[in-house]
Order: structure tokens, then sequence, then C-alpha cells
């Protein structure tokens, strides 16, 4: 018996085929669904059948519930799962497929709620003994209350929205003079952006390292940890290289993080699976930052490390099933690092690229996967976030991961959009990197060194020319094995008026 | 020929030779066997050694990769050498995208970095600020508006 009649997948792009894959392994049926601008996406064929949901605005579309709803009903089916992004963290969403009699792959909503809130959040995790930064999370936010906390916690110190998440209306202050100014622009973003100008004060940690803890939690409170990540490697607050083990962690201080993930999840009345996010500071000691109530984009290198399907644990206990592994069950075996492709432009300030692919050609060989949504010829729109694929690779240890990665970015091959590719070969070959030397400002630190050389050796301009000379060039064509080359470039943009 | 890579530009020739091609760029010599293996692939060889290329054309832009790097040249065709006008004090679209706000007004005073409009692209907001002292000339655009790379935006004197 499957686990479910048939899931609806409430995404797009590499996530949503990645849920389908575990789906179709497990014989259940999947329902995509797609706005306009995804009608040809690889979900969409790669599903059972799939179901028109809007416009390409997002509002419209992938964030609509009634939308979604509407397309669950209409396929029959009886599970919903969300993804990440989009309203996977939406309390009201997960209520909402509740109480449409449909099952929400995922906590419920009041969980999605105080997780979401960093007031309430900090509050809960230092009550459960689980170390939070030291700061202010009160509810009286009056100008002079905050001011005095500020003079309390000291300088440099981290302003950041109750709600929200993302970067909007961060900011560090490092001197007094300076504070109630942040505080209004901090508020006024966090008003804009969330709805909401609650605020809450943290010490700042300087050089910290960004490491997180798995957890899958059952609906009888059975709650199991699997390993760290460290995904320290960010920009705009945005992580780009992951990897598990983290190389800053040794045996008793691996297991401290991994319990506090655990009594955090158990102090959250924690269901499914969901990850806890901590600050490393360079003194060794780790603070709990917030709590992501769904999948995170990194979680294939646990499942490399573990040889676990995390999306099939989660689809498990969404069904009502205990947990069928105890933590003794768990075993992680080498080491793996994931790179985020992205659409976007290292000589432009990492502003995102959109256009289409022209040309495609993906990584494979000896502890290699590739998550991708992409083809060629699929046009990444502006619409939506530009991750175009992770590649992740595994290896016994830590050097032999990092050489097939480099291998795989090496025989990566994406044209027509600028990516970040060459960007992360950069960050992959660094001594700093080899060296497990990480930290959140990673690329800041060493950037003028991974801005890699726009323009190609001559040798390649040579080839290029000598291969455009070809163009139209027949003669041959009878005793090629292959149809020629130029018959298919370019075809993209015919018709098309630019 | 000539490809463009930015400010850089290429001269190119390339000849039949006895055993492949001769390309000749900036004044240096190649000597290549090129064999075409699929849709934008080549193998290209040099010698004993023998590398791929990755190509694929879209109007005058020629995206490559080449020792596992992506690059963008730009093909010029006789007689129409790219003559962009790059007005100096225009600010254009870094990216393709819509107006979230516009924070200047025609004929108002701006200093430099000073938040001119916001572009939201990809989930993202970006500001686009002032590059220097001025007087904004013109705003070509209002929220909401879509916009390409390379449109101006606002004018500043």
């Amino acid at each position: 018996m499957p686990l479910f009649r048939k899931v609806l997948v409430a995404n797009r792009g590499e996530i949503a085929v990645r849920v389908i894959r575990t789906c179709r392994v497990l014989g259940i049926p999947t329902v995509a669904v797609f706005s306009e601008a995804d009608r040809t996406s690889r979900h969409v064929r790669e599903a059972d059948e799939a179901v028109s949901i809007g416009p390409a605005e997002a509002r419209e579309s992938y964030l609509s519930i009634d939308n979604l709803l509407a397309a669950a009903r209409g396929a029959g089916a009886d599970a919903v799962h969300p993804g990440y992004g989009f309203l996977s963290q939406s309390g009201d969403f997960a209520d909402a497929v509740r109480d449409a009699g449909l099952v929400f792959v995922g906590p419920p909503g009041d969980v999605h709620r105080r997780m979401g809130d960093k007031k309430a959040s900090r509050r809960l995790m230092a009550a459960a003994g689980v170390p939070v930064v030291p700061g202010y999370d009160g509810d009286d936010q009056k100008d002079a209350r905050l001011l005095a906390e500020a003079r309390r916690i000291g300088w440099p110190l981290m302003l950041k929205p109750s709600r929200g998440g993302g970067g909007k209306g961060m900011r560090v202050v490092r001197r007094e003079e300076g504070f109630l100014d942040a505080l209004a622009a901090s508020r006024r973003e966090a008003r804009g952006a969330f709805g909401d100008d609650a605020m809450v004060l943290e010490r700042f940690v300087e050089r910290p390292r960004h490491l997180e803890v798995q957890v899958m939690a059952d609906r009888e409170g059975r709650i199991v940890h699997l390993g760290e990540r460290e995904c320290s490697v960010q920009r705009r607050h945005q992580k780009i290289v992951e990897e598990t083990p983290s190389p800053a962690l040794d045996g008793a201080r691996r297991e401290a993080l991994c319990a506090a993930g655990v009594a955090a999840a158990r102090a959250a009345g924690y269901v499914n699976a969901g990850t806890v996010e901590f600050l490393l500071s360079p003194d060794g000691t780790f603070f709990f930052l917030e709590m992501n109530t769904r999948l995170q984009v990194e979680h294939p290198v646990t499942e490399a490390v573990t040889g676990l399907d995390l999306v099939r644990l989660q689809l498990e206990v969404a069904a009502g099933r205990p947990l069928s592994l105890a933590q003794e069950d768990v075993a992680a075996r080498g080491h793996a690092l994931e790179c985020r492709l992205y659409a976007e432009d290292p000589h432009n300030d990492d502003l995102p690229s959109p256009g289409r692919i022209l040309h495609l050609s993906e990584p494979e060989g000896p502890g290699i996967r590739v998550d991708s949504g992409l083809d060629a010829g699929s046009e990444v729109s502006i619409h939506y976030d530009p991750l175009l694929s992770k590649i992740v690779t595994w290896g016994q240890g830590r050097p032999e991961a990092i050489e097939r990665m480099r291998d795989a970015l090496r025989r990566t091959v994406v044209l027509g959009v600028v990516t970040n590719l060459a960007r992360l070969r950069t960050i992959v070959e660094h001594p700093a990197f080899a060296a497990g030397e990480l930290h959140t400002g990673f690329i800041e630190e060493h950037l003028s060194e991974l801005t890699p050389s726009p323009c190609p050796p001559l040798e390649a301009i040579a080839a290029v020319a000598a291969a455009l000379s070809r163009r139209g060039d027949t003669r041959t064509g009878a005793r090629r094995a292959v149809p020629d080359p130029w018959a298919s470039l370019g075809a993209w943009r015919v018709g098309e008026e630019r | 020929m000539r490809l463009r890579c930015g400010e850089q530009s290429f001269d190119v020739e390339v000849r039949d030779a006895e055993d492949g091609l001769e390309v000749r760029v900036n004044g240096r010599d190649f000597r290549f066997a090129l064999d075409p293996v699929g849709p934008g692939v080549f193998v290209v060889r040099e010698g004993a050694c023998a590398r791929t290329l990755h190509l694929a054309r879209d109007g005058a832009a020629v995206h490559l990769s080449w020792g596992g790097v992506a690059y963008t040249l730009a093909e010029e065709r006789e007689g129409a050498r790219a003559a962009r006008r790059h007005d100096p004090g225009a600010l254009e679209a870094p990216m393709p995208g819509r107006v979230a706000a516009v924070r200047v007004t025609a004929g108002q005073r701006v200093a430099k970095g000073e938040e001119l409009l916001l572009v939201e692209a990809m989930k993202m907001e970006n500001a686009l600020r002032a590059p220097r002292d001025g007087v904004v000339r013109a705003v070509h655009v209002s929220a909401g508006d879509a916009v390409a790379p390379g449109r101006p935006l606002v004018e500043i004197e």
C-alpha cells in the first residue's frame, strides 16, 4: 500500500523534480503545478500530471493558497509537499491544507508560527536550555528601552526584525551614535517587508561559522538528528557552498551541537523534517539562530553521508507512521559537499542574470549527484529564485569530496545565462577552503581572489573563430556520424524579436 | 572577423591548412583540427592535445565554455562596428526586472550614493544609487515598469 493516493508538489524547479523522484520510487502518483512561465518546465514533464495555477507572478500562482488547494482537490491529491521557499514555512498554508482534509508534508501551522517569530523562539529556546546569542527579545519596543538594552549588550550588535528572514532589515551597529538611525531604518524595512517592526537585539559575533543540525521527528515525539551541516560560505546572507561533516567540530562538540538541535526541536513541539541553525563563534561556543520548518536546499549532503532519503522520511511521518529509525541506526560515512549553481553575475555585484539556457552539460561520475530543474532551452525567469541546480559530491574524506567537486565543476557547462560557476570553482580551489578555514565573511575576505577573469585565453578565441568559420560548411556532412551542430545552434531565437 | 570581450577586441583570420585550420588572433598563430561531435560541441585538436569547446550563439553574442569556464564574446561583422553611445550621465538597468519604486524626480539634487530607484528581480530588491553628486535631468521610468538591461532609467548632470 503506498503512503498516499496522490501527492501534489506545491513548488517548481529542482526541488519539485527532487520530490517527484522519491514519490515515483515509492509508487505514489504525483501532481505538479505550474505558472504560465513554467508550462514546459522539467517538473511538469516529470510528474504524472500537471495543473496550471495561474500567471508567472508568484503571488498569483505558487503563493496562491486558493489556487493550490483547487488544484489539489481537482486532481484528487490527498497530500501536499511544499518543497522549500514559497509557502513552505507558512502556518496559514499548513492549516489551510489540513482544513481542506489533506495532509501537509511538514509541521503543523502552529509550529511554523512559533518558530517564525524570532522573539518568541529565542525565549522558548533559552527556557529549554538551548544557548542563544546574548541579546534582547522583550516586548517593550520603545526606543529608550532598546537603547538601554543595546548598551547592556555592548557593541557591535545586530538588529534583526523579529519576523522575517533573507537578511531584510538586518543591520550591524558598531557604535552607539548610529544606533537610533539604524533602528529607524531597520523598522521601516521590516514594516515594508513583513508588516511587523518588532526588533530583536543580539551581540554581533565576529567571524562566525554557520552550522545547522538536521532533525527528523514523528507525531509520537520521537526525534532523531541526522548530523550537522556547515554552510559558512555565503553571499548576501545566502549559502552557496555547504558540507557535512563540519571541519570545525571534534567528536565532543559535534555531540553537544546535535543534542542542542534535538532539544530545540523538542521545545518547538516539532514534527517532520526540520533544521536548527546555529552560529559557532571562533572561541568554540555556539548559539541558536533560528529553526527552518521545512526541507532545506542543502539536504542532499546529509543524504549522501547517511544514505537516507529525507523526502521518503518526510512522507512516512506525514502519513502517520512512526520514525523507522532510532538514533543509533543513523551512521554517517565519508564527506559530502554541495555547490549551488545560480544564474547570477560575479562581474555585476552577483545580480541575477535571467535568460534562456542555450546549451547545458551536467557532470556525472563516481560520487557525483546533480539535482537540477533545467533543460537546454529552459528560460530562467525574472519571477523566481535564480537557483539553477545543485552539484553534490561525496568522498571517503573531505579532500576526495573536494577533488570530485573541482572535477564536477570543471565539467559543468551552462551557456546562455551568466552563472556563478567560475566563482564556485575559485572557492573550492582556494587554499583557505581546503584548510577548512571558513566563516560567513569568507567571500568578502577573499573576494579579490575569487572574481574570475571575464575574457578567455587567446587559444579559446582561436578555437571559437575556427568553429564559427565552419558555419554552413556541409562538405563533410556526409561522412559525419552526427548532424551538423550548426543546424541546432542559435535556433532558440528564431522568430523572436530582440 | 572581429570578436570583442568587454573593452578587449580580437582580430581573427581563419585559413584552410593542409591538416585542419590555421587561425591568427591578434598576430598569434594557432593550428587546429576541428571535429564537431554534437550540437554546439567540438573537439579541438592542437597537435596531440585534444580539448572540448562548447559553443552557443544568440544573435551577435557568442557564448562559449573552454577549460570549464564560460565566457561571452560579441561578434562584430564587417562595417557594423558596435557604435552604442554610452552617456556617462545615464544610469542604466543592470539586469531585467521591474521597477519597484522611484525615489527621485527631475530637477532634484542628489548626493553620491543616494538611492534613486529600486529594481526588483528574482525575489530581490536592488537599490540603484547615484554614481556621483548632481542634479536629476530626467527620469525615464515609473514604478511597475518592466525594464531590460541597458535601458536608461535616470539621467544625472
